[in-house]
């Protein structure tokens, strides 16, 4: 079944962290600037602070998806 | 190759916001024209910044285009494939040939930037800026603490120009027998167009180049040191880094080093002192964020950048004709982005002039339109704002605010000195 998924676009992402400081329990930057996205799927619960997150991206790296997860 | 900030073209308004005359009346004047650009000239031709010591035929620059609304300056920041840092450089104010040179990474574009930017990254992740907060929290008390009961000061002498040099100085490892020095020279290296600095261009070149003479012998020493003894801090990270599997050259590092000297003072030094005159003439504003600081003090930040946009411009160069907001750009043309307009844009922005904490959505460009350039160091700044308000919103509650004295010039949006009593 379709779910609402994270995608991160890793050609824009520049490994600020601006996702990290809003909503750390989903995104975290690595040291060498890489990001991990801990949690793909985005649950009805967790999807405004997620799409404020993906909203303030200054590179626009991220999007939220309709998709199957990986 | 096309030949630089050659092209002529004709200007398309009679507007002006190049002279010095213009760059010497307060923002809210500024802003005027601003206004008047981005309701009919959303890019426009200018005559090349007015420049204290030389002429148009001395630099040979023909002018710029002046890119005013919001969404536009997000397109031109964020098309770097179209708009190089790199070809020409990110200073809109023209440059003599013998200064003509990059400012590290500020002044690459991808893939050579994002090669530098994989190399310091660790420094200025969310963790990473945690973990200079206890530093930041501690000398920020410190500072507002030695002012305390001072009576009549210079806010922006004894509390704004403090922490931000000493956090830069923290972030790179510099000894504490030399922060002092390190937080004075800063100031220094901008005085070339600083009128006020001295009356002549040698006394002013003088003052600067014995500043970058300052930086240098230091971050010599320290590369020096951190290759022999490396450390956990930045210079040690960059003495002994690689950039495409090859080591920095030490004038690499020395560049990198100015770069954070500069970009974190002004900006950061320069929000504190124009958001401590924004409370005063908002104390109704002052309430709101005290009855719940740690609840709104992170939206608040938001707002404080947006209404002091400490770097009002910076510069790309078109690296192919092109079009924007119904004008001809052409390869080789400069491009200036204008946050302080694009901050004060009223098609983002309700009622933009007012400084409302309470904003729902703030999507400014004080850190930058967006794309690869984007603040790396917002993180830190912000940790900083928030450090430096919580103590002087509690400590200093009776501060009286007078008249600023402004700097001059059409980079940095600056108060050179505020007089306040904290009582």
């Amino acid at each position: 079944m379709a779910e609402q998924l994270i995608v991160v676009d890793r050609g824009r992402c520049t490994g600020l962290g601006i996702c990290e400081s809003i909503d750390p329990d989903r995104f975290e930057v690595e040291d060498d600037g890489s990001l991990l996205l801990h949690q793909e799927r985005v649950a009805e619960a967790d999807r405004a602070l997620a799409e404020r997150a993906v909203g303030s991206c200054p590179a626009a790296a991220l999007t939220i998806q309709e998709g199957t997860p990986a | 190759m096309t030949a630089l900030f050659a092209n002529e073209h004709d200007l398309t308004t009679d507007i002006d916001i190049s002279s010095l005359k213009f760059w010497s009346q307060p923002f809210e004047v500024r802003e005027q024209a601003f206004a008047k650009l981005r309701k009919d000239h959303p890019v426009s031709w200018h005559a090349p910044m007015e420049d204290l010591d030389h002429s148009p035929e001395d630099h040979g620059e023909r002018g710029y285009w002046a890119v005013v609304r919001a969404e536009d300056i997000s397109y031109v920041s964020s098309h770097h494939e179209l708009f190089s840092s790199q070809l020409g450089f990110t200073s809109l104010h023209p440059l003599m040939s013998e200064f003509r040179a990059p400012a590290a990474f500020l002044d690459m574009d991808p893939p050579q930037h994002t090669e530098y930017r994989r190399l310091i990254s660790a420094f200025f992740t969310p963790k990473a800026v945690t973990r200079l907060v206890d530093k930041i929290d501690l000398r920020a008390g410190q500072i507002v603490d030695d002012v305390v009961g001072a009576g009549s000061i210079d806010f922006v002498d004894r509390v704004s120009s403090r922490l931000p040099m000493l956090t830069v100085a923290d972030l790179l490892g510099i000894p504490e027998s030399q922060m002092e020095e390190f937080r004075e020279h800063g100031d220094r290296l901008f005085a070339l167009q600083d009128p006020d600095a001295a009356d002549t261009f040698e006394e002013r070149m003088a003052i600067s180049a014995s500043a970058f003479g300052f930086y240098a012998e230091l971050g010599m020493e320290l590369i020096a040191d951190r290759r022999r003894k490396p450390q956990e801090d930045l210079m040690s990270h960059l003495a002994n880094g690689t950039v495409d599997g090859k080591p920095l050259e030490e004038t690499d590092i020395l560049m990198i080093m100015l770069l954070f000297s500069t970009a974190g003072n002004d900006t950061t030094k320069q929000t504190t002192s124009w958001t401590v005159k924004a409370f005063a003439e908002n104390p109704d504003q002052r309430d709101w964020l005290l009855q719940d600081f740690d609840g709104r003090i992170g939206g608040a930040i938001e707002e404080f950048v947006r209404y002091a946009t400490p770097v009002m411009q910076f510069a790309r160069t078109a690296t192919q004709d092109t079009e924007l907001g119904g004008q001809r750009i052409l390869a080789g043309d400069k491009v200036g982005i204008f946050y302080c307009s694009g901050n004060r844009d009223e098609r983002l922005f309700e009622a933009p002039d007012r400084f409302d904490l309470s904003r729902e959505r703030n999507p400014h460009l004080a850190f930058g339109g967006g794309g690869v350039h984007y603040c790396l160091g917002n993180g830190v700044a912000k940790a900083q704002l928030r450090a430096l308000f919580r103590n002087i919103l509690t400590k200093l509650p009776n501060l009286e605010v007078g008249e600023p004295t402004p700097l001059v010039g059409d980079f940095i949006n600056g108060i050179k000195h505020l007089p306040v009593n904290v009582g």
